[in-house]
């Protein structure tokens, strides 16, 4: 190939053709993978070898029960104070419906009292 | 072959299942390597770069279906890695027109320094148009296969072609006088 055949693409393509990977490249990789492996299960191993001990499992199987006592109580306690709430709720709606009725009731008796006087006004005019 | 693998042994299970994914690695890790090596420009970060592929391969090969999917998949993930790496180290991005030249020294087609030259500008490219050119010309790879590993669009990838290629036929040129490329 002379210079002035000299062809780009010819070149490029050598240039970046593919190299070889550095040595023991694979077993590089296949070591981190074990290592990770290795890592994962040996936390896991870990976490779970604190319940062999008896102690332990007593301590989690009362604090279990006890979460389970207190949360049924707290529960229960929320709930009755629920329902009082709504039986308190329920009284101030029939509370608030009486008064409306009373003061409609005393509006109507103003209104009617307010009415009197004017056609007992126009009677004595015309006397 | 590789679907007999995938298929017959799951991953993370058992030797047999770690000498498939070796030989796995095995046939793949001079293209990852190139790859990252013609993009960094520097080995032991390409070296490092191409095992963090090989270990995110190992996490995903549930995932791929057979080998042509693994091939494509690296090449993508590599390319991506690539992009990454260089970003973090945040090194200064020149842009085209600001490539470096290669050396003054006169260069001829069978000079062995021709290789290094291009590569060196190659190295010196913005980010997508270097990786466009590595899969063009090291993996051989369709326009239409990098605007997919890239996810670039086809007009883009085939614009980044001419434009590096007229540009490197102009440096190259002009540094090897009056050859024509």
């Amino acid at each position: 190939m002379t210079d002035k055949n000299m062809n780009l693409e010819d070149e490029l393509k050598s240039a970046l053709r593919r190299q070889q990977a550095p040595p023991h490249f694979t077993e590089r990789v296949l070591a981190q993978i074990a290592e990770q492996n290795s890592s994962t299960q040996a936390v896991r191993t870990r976490w779970w070898s604190i319940f062999t001990q008896p102690l332990v499992r007593w301590a989690a199987v009362t604090a279990t029960a006890a979460s389970l006592v207190v949360g049924g109580i707290y529960y229960r306690t929320v709930q009755r104070e629920r329902t009082q709430g709504e039986a308190a709720k329920q009284q101030l709606m029939l509370a608030l419906r009486i008064a409306r009725n009373k003061l409609q009731l005393a509006k109507a008796r103003v209104n009617e009292i307010n009415a009197t006087p004017s056609t007992n006004r126009s009677r004595s005019e015309e006397e | 072959m590789a679907e007999r693998v995938f298929r017959d042994h799951p991953p993370h299970t058992g030797t047999r299942f770690a000498d498939a994914f070796a030989d796995l690695v095995r046939r793949h890790q001079s293209m990852v390597f190139s790859i990252a090596l013609h993009y960094l420009a520097d080995r032991p970060a390409a070296e490092e770069l191409a095992q963090d592929v090989f270990l995110q391969l190992h996490a995903n090969l549930p995932n791929l279906k057979s080998e042509e999917h693994v091939t494509f998949w690296l090449r993508k993930v590599t390319a991506h890695r690539c992009i990454d790496y260089k970003r973090r180290r945040t090194l200064p991005q020149v842009s085209l027109e600001e490539v470096a030249e290669p050396s003054a020294a006169p260069a001829r087609a069978e000079d062995p320094f021709l290789a290094r030259k291009l590569r060196q500008v190659i190295a010196s490219l913005p980010e997508r148009p270097r990786l466009v050119m590595i899969l063009r010309y090291q993996e051989d790879m369709r326009p239409e296969e990098i605007a997919e590993a890239l996810s670039l669009p086809v007009g883009t990838v085939k614009s980044h072609l001419q434009r590096t290629l007229a540009l490197l036929r102009e440096k190259v040129s002009r540094s090897i006088g009056e050859v024509t490329i």
